[in-house]
Formats: C-alpha cells, structure tokens, sequence
C-alpha cells in the first residue's frame, strides 16, 4: 500500500507544500470528505485519501509506515464515540491511538505530525476545516524529517 | 559449584518429586549456563535433572516464554517468580498457555530490583515470600522526559541506530509468540530488513506498541541484547502510559481484560480534533 506513495519529498518543488496521509473510515469521515467536495467546500489538496473500513482498522504501524516513507503529517479520522458503525470500532482504536500519541511523544516527534479527528458524513464544514488545520500545523512544522527514511529522499536529490 | 540455597533444596526436592510420580512432563526452571554468572531455561524431565536446577540473580530470562512451545508436551510444572508469573497471567487471557495444565511453583524473584518480586499467580509457594517492592514511581523516565524533544529523539535514535535486529530482544520475550512477526512477513514486506535507523526505528516504535498492556518489564530483552541496548526505557514508558491512561498493571489482576482490547467510552480523548 505505502510502497505507492512518491518518495519525491515536497521540498523539491520549491515551495513547501506538505503531504498528509489522511486514514478516513468509510462510514463517517470518508463521507465527510465526500460532502466537502460535493458541497464544494475548499480545503487545500493537501492530503492523500487512504479508505479503511474503520478507524479501528488503522494499525499504527501504518501511521509510522507512512512517515517513514515520506509523508509530512498524518491524518486518522473516524466516525465519533457512539456513532461507530461496528459500534466499538473507534472505542477500541481510540486506547491504540492514545498509546501512538504518547509514544511519539516521548521519542520527541512533533506534535502536530500525527493528528486524530472524530468527523461525521453530515459534518463536511467539519472535514474540511480539520483539514485546513492539520495543513496548517504540518506546514508550520515544515518537512518531516525524524522518522522519514533518509535513502529515499537521496535517491530523491539524485534523480533531481 | 556453590552450596545450593534453601529454596533451591526445597525446589529441587519438590521437582524429583513431581517428577518421580509423573504428576508433570517437566520441570521448566533454570539451570547454570556454561560460561560463569549466567543462566539458561531448562526443561527438567527426569527425577535424576532436578539436581541441576538454580534459582539466582542470573536467572535472566521470563520462563513464560517457553511455555507456548511446551503447549504439546502436556502437564509442565513451571517455576515463577513475580515476572514469570505476570506472563502466564497475560498468555493465559491470550489463549496461549492452558491454566489448567500448569502447576505453577512460586517463588520470590531474587533480583530485588523487580516491580513486583512474588508470584501473582501460583500453585504450591516454596521459600520466603520477598519484601514489597516501593511503588515504580518511574524517575528514569520522568527525568528522560524533561529533556527538550530534540535531544530525546537523538538519544534514542542513536541507541537505536546500533541495532544490528538480531531479534534477540523479540525471541526471549514471552510476548512474541506469533508465528510470523511482522519483521519477518515478506508479502508484504512491513519493515525494511536492514539495520538502517529508520528501519531500526521503525521496528523498536511498533515493538513498543505490541507491547502495551503486556510488558511485565522483567528485562529479559534488554539482557537479551548483545549490543546492550536500554530497551527499557521504552518498555517502561509504555507501561507507564498504559498505567496513567487505563489504570492497568499488566498481569497483575487475573481477571481483568487486556486493556488495548478493552475501552472505557469514558477514555481520555484529550488528543483528538
Ligand atoms: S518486552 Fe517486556 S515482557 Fe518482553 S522481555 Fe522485554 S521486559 Fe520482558
Ligand atoms: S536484541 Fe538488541 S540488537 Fe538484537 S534486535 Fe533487539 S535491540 Fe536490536
């Protein structure tokens, strides 16, 4: 699944622009986005979309996946307490979630690099906004660098 | 060969016996290892093996961990100490190690360093039971965390970037008993199999987070480690995380259920948009 991901690091281009790994669950937040775009609501092209059927199917691996191979933020969205459409999905996912926080903490990744959100299919205002948010914090903190894999970005230069 | 303690007399007399009346295919203990100060796990299936076991501070590894391959051998009779015995409490709620088919023999933990030095859980209780250790106040990790990130992430990137992923840390943990650890699957390939810092890093974050809630913190990997790696700075700061956000101890309470397999619809959420 990560291997697709284009190793070219955004700073090539110039002007940072980061790329967000963004985890949504089917039912709630993959919706949201969904009435973001078709109410066209803006918010920047920032993120990469990746569909999970729950937010309770985001191993964290993934989320460390993703930042090892290049993406500057990560993004996890699922439906909101009570709403899971597994019912306990999100409840579950929630204690894993706060263990990756934590830890990412303690080995002094930025806050801010990995991001969590609870955002309904009727709350597209909401998406969008978290996604403006996230863009935001993650462009402020510039490119990830701490756990991103060093070979990819010289096989990067490399290649120009 | 020094004089056998009195626990090690009362183990070793008990272990012919279980033996002699084949009330157990083993006694899994330790015995003394060939180079001087060190220990190794030992299967005792003979009346005429139980002379051979020790119970000292060298007795570095959790015997928890070999009960999942002795699942086929039938009865085993184990010797635990405050660790072990934190295991089997957690591979028991994993389905790993049948309760029944153990006789678990306790006794108290040597190694007066240990958080939890006597048996939670145990059959037949040999020796004396050790002093309550004080509450884990966990000062190495406090003081580890007041350094500004920067130089955490350093620090552990360079202790990390040593790592030669021999896995040692993985085989003598009574946690790792899957068949095909997500280092080793090759379709996909999750983790790069070098020893490059990101993979390095890679491998010792998801480590961590597989062993939240199921640490016992008996520092059998960190021992395990021929490059000397303080793995348990890490262990220990998932235990206190899995301690300060859901009240657990892991293996400590025989009856409760793992906590990353559980929730609370109350759970602190303060980290969520
Ligand atoms: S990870 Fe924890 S339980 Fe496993 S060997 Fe290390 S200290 Fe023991
Ligand atoms: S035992 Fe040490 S060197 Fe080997 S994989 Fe574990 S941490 Fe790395």
């Amino acid at each position: 699944m990560m291997a697709d991901t284009n190793p070219v690091p955004s700073t090539v281009s110039g002007d940072f622009e980061p790329r967000i790994v963004a985890f949504l669950c089917n039912w709630c937040s993959y919706a949201g986005a969904d009435l973001a775009g078709i109410s066209r609501i803006q918010y920047p092209p920032s993120i990469r979309v990746v569909r999970v059927p729950c937010s309770g199917r985001v191993d964290p691996f993934y989320i460390l996946k993703a930042l090892q191979q290049g993406a500057d933020g990560v993004l996890v969205s699922g439906c909101h307490p009570g709403d899971c459409h597994y019912l306990t999905g999100n409840y579950v996912a929630r204690r894993r979630f706060a263990v990756l926080h934590d830890l990412l903490g303690f080995f002094g990744i930025e806050p801010g690099r990995v991001s969590f959100s609870w955002v309904s299919a009727a709350e597209g205002e909401r998406f969008a906004e978290v996604v403006r948010e996230v863009t935001e914090r993650v462009r402020a903190l510039g490119p990830s660098n701490r756990l991103a894999d060093a070979r990819l970005t010289e096989k990067a230069e490399r290649a120009g | 060969m020094p004089r056998p303690t009195a626990v090690e007399q009362q183990l070793r007399a008990r272990a012919r016996e279980l033996l002699e009346k084949r009330e157990v295919a083993g006694v899994l203990g330790f015995r003394a290892g060939t180079l001087p100060g060190t220990c190794v796990p030992f299967l005792a299936t003979e009346p005429g093996d139980a002379d051979r076991l020790v119970l000292n501070r060298d007795c570095a590894a959790n015997l928890a961990a070999w009960l999942p391959r002795l699942r086929h051998r039938g009865r085993i009779a184990v010797v635990a100490r405050g660790p072990d015995s934190r295991s089997i409490v957690n591979l028991v709620k994993e389905n790993q190690v049948e309760r029944d088919r153990l006789h678990i023999i306790g006794v108290a933990d040597p190694d007066d360093t240990q958080p939890v030095r006597n048996p939670v859980v145990f059959d037949e209780f040999l020796g004396e039971r050790a002093p309550d250790s004080p509450p884990d106040d966990y000062a190495d990790i406090r003081e580890f965390e007041a350094l500004p990130p920067a130089e955490r992430w350093q620090a552990l990137l360079d202790e990390l970037s040593r790592c030669i992923r021999c896995y040692a840390c993985r085989q003598v943990c009574p946690n790792c008993y899957c068949p095909t650890c997500f280092v080793d699957a090759s379709r996909p390939a999750w983790v790069g199999r070098t020893p490059d810092p990101s993979d390095n890093v890679l491998f010792h974050m998801v480590r961590a987070i597989h062993m939240a809630g199921r640490c016992v913190e008996c520092g059998a990997c960190a021992k395990a480690c021929p490059i000397g790696i303080p793995l348990m700075i890490i262990n220990r700061k998932v235990s206190l995380i899995v301690r300060d956000r859901f009240g657990s101890v892991p293996g400590t309470d025989p009856d409760a259920p793992l906590p990353l397999t559980a929730f609370d619809s109350e759970d602190r959420e303060e980290f969520i948009r």
